[in-house]
Order: C-alpha cells, then structure tokens, then sequence
C-alpha cells in the first residue's frame, strides 16, 4: 500500500513540525531551566535541530510533492484542509529554498549566542559585551536578505518573515497616522495633569502575585493539565506541543506588573491553544502574525485587564492580598494609576498610549541598522538621543537603554513593528466581538470570560495560520487594517474629560 | 566511496557523531522535560516529536555512509580515535539490526506507556497498564529478534546495557549473592526508627549541603522534585539531578547522594570527548558503580556522619532533637526488609534486584503471563524478604523501567554495587583512610581519584576493559560480600 502524495507531504510535514517543536523546547529550556554553562552545547544542539528542520523542509522532495498536487489544490475548496496545506506550505517552501540551511543553523547558533551574552550584558549593563554578536547577527540578517533577489527592499523582507505580505511602506503610513495622531494625545493628557500611582510601588510579595497571576489565569481558562507559568528575566510564551502552552512572567517585587505580563502573555498562549487542533503536525498549527498574536496579547492584557468591569472583579482580591499597599486605595483610583499615561524609559512597562512611540523608536533604529545607515556602535547614542527627543528623557544607563530588550541579541529584527500593529488589530477584532456579544462588562464583573474566549476561539483562533493575516483580519473584522478603530479607543478611554 | 563531501574520514564521522549527539541532547531534553516540567495533556504531541528524533537518529547512524567510513578507518594509531571507530561500530552493528520504524514505534510506545504508568501507579490499577506493559514486551520480543544469532534472548538486552555481559555470568554472580544475602538479613539486628515527619524544605537545604560538598556547581548544575529520581545529561556542562522528597523520611537526602554519582560521572567526562559518543559513562554497571558509591560507600559511611550529623540535626529539631550521631547511623544504615527497591538498604536490594531479573527472563520466555504478574511479585516478595505487599503502587508497578521498554536493566544495578566495592577497595588502596578526610567534609581526593581512573575517560574502554585496568581483575562479588559482612556484622 503506497501512500497519496498528501499523506507523503503531511508526513514530511509532520516530522519538520516535530524537529521544530524540539527546537522551541530546547529554547524554552534554555531560559528557563538550563544551567548557564550548558549554552555551549544548547547552542550546537539548536543549531543541528534547526538545520535538520529546515532541510528535511527544503528538500527536494517536498518541491516534487508540491507540483504533483497542484491538481489537488485547484480542485479543492480554498478553505479545505487540503488546499490550505499545500498553499501555505508552497508559500514557506518558496521562501524557505532561497535560504541555505548553513545560514539557517549559524544564525540559530549566534542568536543563542547572542541571547546568553545579552543576559550578562544586560546585567552588567555594558553594551561591549552584545555589540560583536549583534553585529554577527546583523551580518548573518544581511545574508538573509541577500538570498532574496532584488535586495532593494531589505527590511521589508525581514518584516514578512514576521508579519507575511506586510509592506515598509504600509506599516510607515500606519505609524505616520499613529505618530500624528498620539503625540498631541499625549500633550493633551500631560496638561491635564498627573495621576497619582504612587501606591503602585512598594514591596509586593512575589510568591503572592503568583497566586493572583494564577487566579486570573485559572478565570481566563489556564489549567495545569495544558499550561505552565515560570520566571524569565523578560516574559514569553511558547507551545512546544498540542496541549502544552507555556507563559514566563516576571514577579518583581516592587511593583504588580507582572500581573499585566501575565494577562499578556496568556493572550498568546490562549490564541496557540484555540488552533484547530486537526491542524497539528502542520504549518496550519500556529498562530498566523504576529501581528495577529500581539493583537490577542494586547487583547487581553489591556481590552480586558485593563478595563473597569475587569477591576471591578479583581480589585478586591489585589487590595486584600495587598492591604498594607493598597488598604486605602480605592477601585477608581487603583483603576486610573494602571492606566496612567506616562512616558518611560522601559518598553514593556509603557502605558497604552506611549508604548507605540517605544515601538516606532525601534522600527526607525532597526531600518537603519539594516540599510547600513546605522552602526552597531552608534546604536546606544541614537537610542539615547531619540528617547530624549519622544519622551524628553534622559537614558541612565543601557541596561535601561538599548539593551533592555532581548529581541535584537536574539537576531529578531523587523519583530518590533509588530507589537504597535499588534495593538491597532486589537480593538478592530474587540469591536467586532462586541457586535457579536453585546456588552461584556457585567460578565467581566463577576469574573467571566468564557464567552469573549470562545468568540475569539471560534472566529480567530481556529483559523490558524490558514489565511494570510490580511486575510484573517478581513474575514474577522470584515475590513482590511485600519489604525482609527485604536486610536478612538485610546481616546475614548483615555483623553483628559473635557469638563 | 560515495562521499558527500571531501573532508577525510574521521573528520566526516566525527562530524556526524556530533550532530547525533546534538539530536540526543534534544531528545534527553524532551525526555526530561516530560518528567519535570511538560504540562500532562502535551504527552502525545511529546511521544510524536521523540519518535522523530529517535528515527531521524536512526536513519541516520545507520546509514551506508558511516559503514563506509567505520571501514575506511580501521586500524587508528590515536587509541582516542581508535576507541571512537570501535565504539562506534559496536553501536553501527547493531543498530543496522532493528528497523528505523522498530526504532520509533519503541520510542513512540514509551512515550505514551510512561505516562499510563505514571497514572497507574497513582491509582494502583495494574489492569490499566497491562496493555501498555504488553506492548513493551511485544516490541522487546520483536527487537530480540533482529539478533537471531544470540542464543539466550535476554543476552540481546543485557549487552546493550552491559557490554560482553552475559545471562549465565550475572547467574553466577547473583546465585552467590543470595546465597550469603538470605542468611545475612535473617541474621539482622534490630536497629532504631527514625520519626519524621521531616519536613520538605529542610530536606532541601540538606540536599544542597551534601551535593555543594560534593562539588555541585549551579553554573553546571541542576536539581529538581520529580516522583522517581534520575540523572540527566543533555549535553556537555549541563547536568540534572532530581530527588523525590517526602516528609514523611530522610530517603531523598541518600537519593540525592545517588543522583549525583551518576552526575559526576557525566561531568568529569573529559571535555575534548564532547559530542562524541565517548562522551558518556561506559556501562550502566559501571554507572551505578558511581551512584552506589556516593550513596553508600560515602553517604552511609560512618566519616561522612561524624561531619554532617551536627549540621543535619538542627534542621530538624523535632525529629532528630534527641536521636545521637550513633543511634542516627544505625537507622540509616539498618536492614529493613521493605517494599521499594528505591528504598531499600544494602543487603536487601540485591535481592529485589534478583526478583526482577527472574521476571523479566521468565516474561520473555513466556512462562509467566503478564496478568499474573502482580500474584506472582507479591508472593516471591513474600518469599524473598517475608514482607507483603499491600498493593500495586508499593509492588509491581513501583519502578518504572518497563513502562519505558527498559528490560535487561535492573541486573546492573546490582553489579554497579559489586563494582562499586571493588573501585573502593582500590582506591582506599591508593589514597588511604578516607573516613577521616569525609569526618572533615572533604570529598575531594576521592572525587579527584575517579576522575583520574573512572569519570575522565568516558567510554574510551569498555566496561571490563576499565575494570580490569583499575582493579586488576574481573567482576567479583567477594569484595562486596565482605565489606557488608564487616558493615552488619
């Protein structure tokens, strides 16, 4: 009995997704558990599954199966399993066969390279230390870029690894609608003066934010037989399975962010979770952008944890475990401080409004660094300079400069814009629930989010990667991606009340 | 020659010797991680990318390529480079022998036959595992196959754990062993109880004291809480230790000890043998030599309690306020017929591991069924040790080396203990009074001394190679059998 050139392709797949799924273990691994002298041979072990991966991926083979079944594809149904396979995974192929399986596994061995220096260099604060790797990785991105003809649009290529048929151009205008429409926003808030959040900062006890993290968690749909919550110096999910979703957070024991970490990252679990689970073993079994995932991180950090009705149910429970901080601190007060606007030096502490300005930040310096524009060695500098220039602060040190994020030293450059398009999809899909579930605020009250995660499941989630992501917004929201939705939410929400 | 590439010979091989040795540190990883840290619903997706890993392993190491490279390079004068093509035609031969798909049906099964024993034994429900436990056998029966040549079927097993060990030799050994092992527990005396409880992160301060003493580094090392200890070593400077730790006794301080004999062993391994497959310890024998002897020669001895009874009393006033160093002793080092081998002392485990041997030899000729394996356990434990069993978590289902297809196994851990006896014995030959350096917390010299003889040379000999080059002669349980008549005399 011979098998179809289907199943041939599926099991080819099947066994690609398994060495990528060890991959995403050993990474995991590697910030959470590993002891620091195994980054030797993390690094060669990563390297090698990667490699396996990407060349069991590129094999010929999998060219020969894809032209026998174009047959299959333009018979089938767009929306079939069948067509959906073999058209996602002609579009990988044809990307992934530009690029020699060499480069694959040497820009995986510098990334955790550079990920383990990064660790120390950020501690030490000390810019030396990540500058030779993260010229490394420049070099080996420019590689990349390089097996794609024509090399003019170099950034944009590293963009569509991250965010597929996403334009320069189109996020440029994106954020150009954002930057204009966010910089008076955030004159108009600093005039109208200050919140008071001071009651924020002060010892809260790690072991008991855990609890309340879990707490959340345990309403939004955690539960131990799927899921897991660890500590990493910077928060991250990852699945390296159906049915194992994996959140970090980061329990500080001076403030309750990681409460918000948590929400976060459970928003990227959540949407890994709610992947139709026929889709596993294919490249139909992940979230589709990240853009996507960021929309449903910020979904449920800010849509949902910040918002009153969800205060309303959880604030007596922070306020009793936390009596001695917040004892006197009422709900609307305790509401207003988490949604303080405010500029900051530290991205993933940033406020709803200045967080985009934290991103474009980025977006400008990586298009540099990639065009050439920019040197590795002049990247602490033009960090510092343009903080001054969008927040008016003054960098104290790199720790909490250029090397406070991980993404770069990780060799993930044209990520960052992501995050921003992430927050604009975020309210378009949030509008369309509404539409859908009517007022969720009373549910929230009580503590219940079974229907938000459901709709979500049933009209983002279990899409996968099947569509592109334009695709998926259009068939969720009925439109293409549209910055106003977010900006009106933010000034909703936020614009100083005009008396 | 069909060489992919121009790169000589031993460079080719080493290359991929090295890139299958990074598909392992991936597997022990996903192995690990399953036992430590993998939420519960992720065990299939789990058993699938291991059956991956496994084949694509497989397909590789058995390729043409590296037959014909093993035959390029016969006759090395580097004996380094030499023990590597031996090794590593030793593990060719017999891998060409089994499937790739036997290879991962193996994998696959043990994947998922842990997790039911896992649950199992939580609920002391044989019948639940007797599918999974059938499955094993089946795929053990069919992997003996491959060696039609073997005559003894169980030799099949053994050799992979144990190189050149036959049936017939571990027969001789174990019928002297209960010879002297019967009536030396019947002859026991009795000894004080310790009473817990203990509690949990007290034991865990304890633990770190011992191991940091040891030379546990948390750069390189790790330690966690799993129900059934083990080592691992996914790759070079990366060592995990777990214990189980349990209120209720001070079992997880020896089986710490345990875990990091095996750890030490794996990390002193010279580094230049990384990612190669010299780069582990040489025997499962020779293994468990290394954590018996850290566990008991060390751990058990009375130097190491003279130093560290003052520092454990105090963890635990309540249990141990008013128990002295002697009385301490005593307790830790009693005979005490029990259930658990990994609880047991060091004249009963012998015959725990006897019961198994016989098991496993008669579930492979067929002549005891699977479904009556819980009567026929307890009844021989009953035989054995007088003790009876008062359900199937405590009895068949306590280990969980089968769920994993691990058959042929247990017989090393015994011979690690007769092993262990003779390095001691050599190497208080070489070093002198040891106890006196322990009573001071001092455990380097020892530490040094199977560095130098034992950990450094990985797998460069084979584990009768090594023992004779140590000792000076073969396996032989005289030595063993005297120091426990000394130890319970």
């Amino acid at each position: 009995m011979t098998a179809s050139p289907f199943e041939r392709l599926q099991e080819r797949l099947a066994e690609v997704d398994d060495l990528a799924k060890a991959a995403t273990l050993l990474l995991w691994d590697q910030r959470v558990m590993m002891p620091p002298a195994g980054a030797l041979a993390r690094a060669e072990a990563l390297a090698t599954v990667s490699r396996l991966a990407q060349d069991r991926f590129t094999d010929d083979e999998v060219g020969r199966l894809l032209e026998e079944l174009r047959g299959l594809e333009e018979s089938s149904d767009e929306d079939s399993f069948e067509a959906s396979v073999i058209r996602v995974t002609r579009r990988q192929y044809e990307k992934a066969t530009r690029v020699p399986s060499e480069l694959v596994g040497e820009t995986r061995r510098a990334a955790a390279l550079g990920l383990s220096a990064w660790n120390q260099a950020k501690e030490q604060s000390d810019f030396s230390q990540l500058r030779p790797h993260l010229e490394e990785l420049l070099e080996l991105r420019r590689r990349y870029v390089e097996c794609f003809a024509p090399p003019d649009q170099t950034y944009h290529l590293l963009l569509d690894d991250y965010e597929p048929h996403m334009k320069t151009a189109e996020v440029r205008q994106i954020f150009a609608e954002l930057k204009h429409e966010l910089v008076p926003l955030i004159a108009e808030i600093r005039e109208a003066g200050d919140v008071d959040d001071s009651f924020l900062h002060g010892a809260f006890d790690p072991a008991v934010q855990r609890a309340l993290a879990l707490e959340i968690l345990t309403a939004f749909g955690y539960s131990a037989e799927e899921w897991r919550l660890d500590e990493t110096p910077h928060p991250f999910m990852t699945s390296p399975g159906t049915g194992d979703i994996r959140l970090t957070t980061n329990f500080r024991a001076h403030d309750i962010t990681s409460l918000f970490a948590t929400m976060h990252e459970f928003g990227h679990g959540v949407y890994e979770w709610g992947v139709d689970r026929s889709f596993a073993r294919t490249p139909l079994a992940s979230g589709v952008s990240l853009g996507l995932h960021e929309s449903q991180s910020r979904t449920w950090e800010n849509l949902v944890g910040r918002s009153r009705p969800f205060w309303r149910w959880f604030y007596p429970r922070v306020q009793k475990a936390f009596a001695a901080q917040l004892g006197d601190v009422g709900e609307e007060a305790f509401y207003r401080a988490v949604n303080r606007v405010h500029p900051s030096l530290i991205r993933i502490d940033a406020d709803e409004v200045t967080y985009n300005l934290h991103i474009i930040l980025r977006f400008e310096l990586e298009q540099g660094l990639i065009e050439g524009r920019l040197a590795v060695a002049d990247l602490p500098d033009a960090w510092n300079a343009r903080m001054n220039e969008y927040f008016g602060l003054d960098v104290p040190d790199d720790a909490r400069g250029v090397l406070q994020d991980m993404h770069w030293a990780g060799g993930s450059l044209g990520y960052f814009p992501t995050y921003a398009l992430g927050n604009v999809m975020s309210v378009q899909i949030w509008r369309r629930a509404l539409e859908d579930l009517g007022d969720l605020d009373e549910r929230f009250e009580r503590g219940e989010f079974a229907d938000l995660r459901e709709w979500l499941r049933s009209h983002l989630y279990v899409l996968g990667a099947k569509l592109t992501p334009q695709e998926t917004v259009e068939r969720v929201t009925g439109s293409r991606i549209d910055a106003k939705p977010y900006v009106g939410y933010l000034r909703e929400k936020l614009a100083p009340q005009v008396a | 020659m069909t060489f992919a590439t121009a790169a000589p010979p031993l460079e080719r091989l080493k290359a991929i010797l090295a890139e299958l040795a990074d598909l392992q540190h991936a597997e022990s990883i996903a192995d690990w991680d399953s036992r430590v840290s993998m939420p519960p619903e992720g065990a299939a997706a789990r058993a699938d990318v291991v059956a991956t890993l496994t084949r694509v392993m497989h397909e590789r190491f058995v390729s043409d390529e590296v037959g014909e490279l093993l035959g390029a390079l016969e006759g090395l004068d580097d004996p380094t480079d030499a023990a590597l093509v031996r090794l590593t035609r030793r593990e060719w031969e017999r891998a060409r022998r089994v499937p790739g798909e036997l290879a991962a049906e193996m994998s696959h099964s043990a994947g998922i036959a842990v997790a039911a024993w896992d649950k199992a034994k939580a609920a002391s429900d044989f019948a639940s595992f007797v599918p999974h436990l059938e499955r094993q056998l089946e795929l053990k029966q069919r992997y003996i196959a491959c060696f039609p040549e073997t005559e003894t079927p169980y030799d099949v097993l053994l050799d992979e754990y144990e190189e050149g060990m036959t049936t017939a030799e571990v027969q001789k050994v174990f019928t002297r062993l209960k010879e002297e092992l019967v009536p030396l527990i019947e002859r026991r005396q009795p000894a004080p109880e310790l009473t817990g409880p203990f509690p949990v992160e007290a034991q865990q301060r304890a633990n770190r004291l011992v191991l940091e003493a040891f030379g546990y580094d948390p750069a390189a090392w790790r330690i966690d809480e799993t129900p059934h200890p083990f080592a691992s070593k996914p790759g070079f400077a990366d060592i995990r230790l777990t214990t189980h730790t349990d209120a209720r006794d001070l079992t997880s301080l020896f089986s710490t000890m345990h875990e990091f004999g095996h750890g030490v062993y794996e990390f002193d391994i010279d580094p230049s043998l990384a990612r190669s497959p010299l780069a582990q310890g040489t025997s499962s024998a020779l293994h468990e030599s290394q954590s018996r002897m850290w566990e008991n020669l060390v751990g058990r001895s009375r130097g190491f309690w003279r130093w560290f009874y003052p520092k454990l009393q105090p963890l635990f006033p309540d249990a141990l306020g008013t128990v002295d160093e002697e009385s301490f002793l005593q307790a830790v080092s009693a005979i005490r017929p029990g259930f658990i081998r990994g609880d047991a002392d060091e004249a009963t485990y012998g015959l725990h591991i006897i019961l198994r041997f016989e098991l496993e030899q008669e579930l492979l000729a067929g002549t005891v069924e699977i479904r009556d394996l819980p009567e026929i356990w307890n009844s021989r434990m009953n035989d054995y040790l007088g003790v009876d069993v008062p359900d199937d978590a405590h009895g068949v289902l306590q280990d969980m080396h089968w769920s994993i297809g691990l058959l042929g196994y247990f017989p090393t851990y015994q011979l690690g203990n007769v092993i262990s006896v003779q390095l001691w014995e050599r190497a208080r030959a070489d070093l002198g009074d040891l106890e006196e350096q322990f009573a001071r917390g001092e455990f380097g010299q020892l530490r040094e001394w199977l560095r130098d003889h034992v950990y450094r040379h990985g797998s460069i000999y084979p584990p009768r190679e090594l023992l004779q080059r140590i000792t000076g002669s073969q396996l032989d349980p005289e030595p063993y059998l005297e120091y426990l008549r000394t130890k319970f005399a």
